[in-house]
């Protein structure tokens, strides 16, 4: 039991690279489900509101979060590919 | 006050050395006591680059915890007025509450109390000088190395050794004396006894500002009888009441928190001493029966001393620690934070200074004090107050009800609520000095300049204010229509800076808003020049109305990107959740003019 444990803490100190880079990619992950939540909210709210200020303020939002959203895409892909290779 | 004592003092002693070698030796002991513990200070105060800070931030979130803090720093660094002071400096400058600050209190009353058993058990038994010289060689060697931790390590270890040998010297001496006089014969018996020498013991630890010193002194003279037993343990109680006088000292440049923890240790130490010596003949019989079971010796009454040490502060806990929150109460009754003519600095204290982190965090905190008030002018300049915006009422409605505004006095507010604190602050960022590491450093420029945003936002804001209150009551509506969005766009702004400090504390991806923010101020500016200029074509306001719009729209840009990057400086200072993620999707200046491009068109 305890030469299995030590085993595991030795593969987890090789592959601490591999490990960074796979917490990079679910925080990335996070941010994307967080950044989509975010959007559907303010549509919806967006929809509710009358007043033309506000309106602008949340068309601006939600085409920041639109571009935020595409940029995490393309970093997430680029990221798997390096992963893989 | 300290030059006339300082002339009456060393004559005095003077005199007492040319009467006594033995007294020389007693007043050279306590001075070597009273220089390591100077030493072992300085040696911890080499430790406190931000570790100090954060260990403090993590362990002291609850009463306990904090008890347990003031417990282990006291026991260590065996000087429970070291870990007040330092308390009070954390306490003033917000990183701590006043709950932990007198769970600490507690703490460090008990942890204190180790040293007592130290001397008793150890320092009148063995011969510790030898033990003092290994440590002072050693110390002394690490003082002259470079690197300024082993330096501090140095200083720890020449104040352990000059300790030591403090405690051989008195030892030594008061045993000289004990064959010329015998101060047993001033032994004063009964309740006048008692209350002279609690006296005795506060005075002695008001003058020695050390408690340790005045415990070593009462320890070694009861160990050689040179006193009673019973005049010792009200030394004991005294040097417990004295010892509070230098947390009272470090608070009179402490701001109200300070204090109030100041006068928590006071309280906490004064009523335990008037409640022990209330109770002395039952203490005596607890400190018989517990040393009895801890195989003390019945005639070591050095030993029950320091038993006796133990169990009057463990009363002080078991009577206040449930107490904590009504004392607060109390204090907060009796220490009254005052609402000043001119605002005053609330976080910067000059007893931060020894601690980097601290200073960074005071200035922070300072600088949050700042903005409030600068947003605080900033809407009354538009007729409105803080508390409005937290009403479900339309931010527009609220503005245009305030159709007939009284020009706010700008200068005076200044004046009133800004000057003074930003001076504070950029003194204090000056006299912190560079001689930091680049961390901190850099951290107090950024500070700095998030002020100086926070003080152009303001003088926006009063060049503004004279058209605004100009045209506001002019016959034109669309004049007026355009002077009340720039109202709207800037207290909407500050709202949406409100909001980003919430996302901040709800880790709701904070960074990725300030693109939001900044891409607002584009679009904001690009619409309202486009909207001066068709009121122009249009012919519904003059040129030089517009020109006038076109000048205080821009100043309406400049307050919000003063404001935003003041707020990115202040708010955003502790890593996020996923920051290093989260900056990877942040937008460029290209990619935010594209967004500002593409919300244009639609």
């Amino acid at each position: 039991m305890k030469i299995e444990k030590l085993l595991h803490k030795l593969q987890a100190f090789f592959n601490t690279d591999k490990h960074k880079k796979r917490q990079h990619i679910e925080e990335l992950r996070k941010i994307l489900l967080k950044l989509k939540k975010k959007e559907r909210k303010i549509t919806r709210t967006m929809q509710q509101v009358n007043d033309d200020n506000l309106s602008k303020h949340y068309q601006t939002e939600l085409e920041i979060i639109r571009v935020q959203r595409k940029k995490g895409i393309e970093v997430l892909q680029l990221l798997k590919e390096r992963k893989k290779t | 006050m300290h030059k006339v004592l300082l002339l009456i003092v060393v004559p005095l002693l003077s005199y007492g050395f040319w009467l006594s070698d033995a007294f020389k030796g007693i007043a050279a002991g306590v001075s070597i006591f009273l220089f390591g513990m100077l030493s072992l200070e300085q040696g911890f105060k080499a430790f406190t680059g931000g570790v100090l800070e954060r260990i403090l931030q993590k362990t002291t979130d609850t009463a306990w915890k904090s008890f347990g803090f003031g417990f282990v720093s006291a026991a260590l660094m065996q000087s429970s007025g070291l870990v007040s002071v330092i308390t009070i400096s954390f306490l003033s400058a917000g990183l701590l509450d006043l709950v932990a600050g007198i769970g600490i209190i507690f703490g460090s009353n008990l942890g204190t109390t180790t040293g007592a058993w130290l001397i008793a058990g150890l320092g009148l038994k063995v011969n510790i000088a030898t033990y003092a010289m290994p440590l002072l060689v050693f110390g002394v060697l690490c003082v002259f190395q470079s690197g300024k931790q082993l330096k501090g390590i140095g200083y720890i270890l020449t104040g352990l050794g000059f300790l030591l040998l403090g405690i051989h010297y008195m030892k030594e001496s008061f045993e000289a004396f004990e064959n010329t006089i015998n101060l047993a014969e001033y032994a004063m018996p009964g309740v006048k006894g008692l209350l002279v020498y609690t006296a005795v013991g506060i005075i002695a630890t008001i003058i020695m500002q050390s408690s340790h010193a005045t415990m070593l002194l009462t320890i070694t003279a009861v160990s050689v009888h040179q006193i009673t037993y019973d005049n010792a343990l009200a030394l004991v109680i005294g040097a417990n009441i004295g010892t509070t006088v230098t947390a009272i000292i470090a608070s009179f440049g402490a701001n109200i928190q300070g204090k109030r923890l100041a006068g928590s240790h006071m309280f906490i130490n004064l009523f335990t001493g008037i409640f022990v010596l209330f109770f002395i003949k039952q203490f005596g019989i607890a400190v018989d029966i517990i040393s009895a079971n801890l195989g003390i010796a019945v005639s070591d009454n050095a030993m029950k001393l320091a038993t006796f040490h133990s169990l009057f502060n463990l009363a002080g806990i078991v009577l206040f620690f449930p107490f904590i929150n009504q004392q607060i109460l109390l204090l907060e009754r009796i220490f009254i934070e005052k609402r000043p003519a001119i605002f005053k600095p609330k976080y910067l204290d000059s007893s931060a200074m020894d601690f980097p982190e601290t200073v960074v965090e005071s200035v922070r905190l300072e600088s949050i004090h700042l903005y409030e008030n600068a947003i605080h002018i900033i809407l009354r300049t538009f007729g409105l107050r803080k508390s409005d915006l937290q009403k479900n009422d339309s931010l527009k409605q609220l503005i245009e009800r305030n159709n007939h505004p009284i020009e706010y006095d700008i200068d005076a507010s200044y004046e009133k609520r800004i000057k003074g604190i930003y001076s504070a602050i950029i003194a204090f960022i000056s006299r912190a000095g560079f001689t930091w590491e680049m961390a901190q450093s850099s951290k107090l420029s950024w500070l700095r300049e998030a002020n100086k945003h926070i003080v152009e936002a303001i003088k926006d804001t009063k060049h503004l204010q004279k058209n605004w209150t100009r045209f506001r009551t002019s016959n034109n509506q669309a004049t007026i229509n355009e002077y009340n969005k720039i109202a709207y766009q800037i207290v909407f702004h500050i709202q949406q800076i409100d909001n980003f400090r919430h996302e901040i504390e709800s880790n709701e991806l904070p960074l990725l808003s300030l693109d939001t923010l900044k891409a607002t101020i584009k679009n904001d500016d690009m619409q309202m020049n486009r909207a001066i200029e068709t009121l122009i074509r249009e012919q519904k306001i003059t040129p030089e109305t517009g020109s006038s719009l076109i000048n205080d729209a821009a100043y309406m840009r400049n307050i919000k990107k003063n404001l935003l990057k003041a707020a990115e400086t202040l708010f955003l200072h502790g890593n996020t959740g996923n920051a290093r993620a989260e900056q990877q999707l942040t937008l460029n200046e290209t990619e935010i003019n594209d967004v500002v491009q593409t919300v244009d068109n639609q």
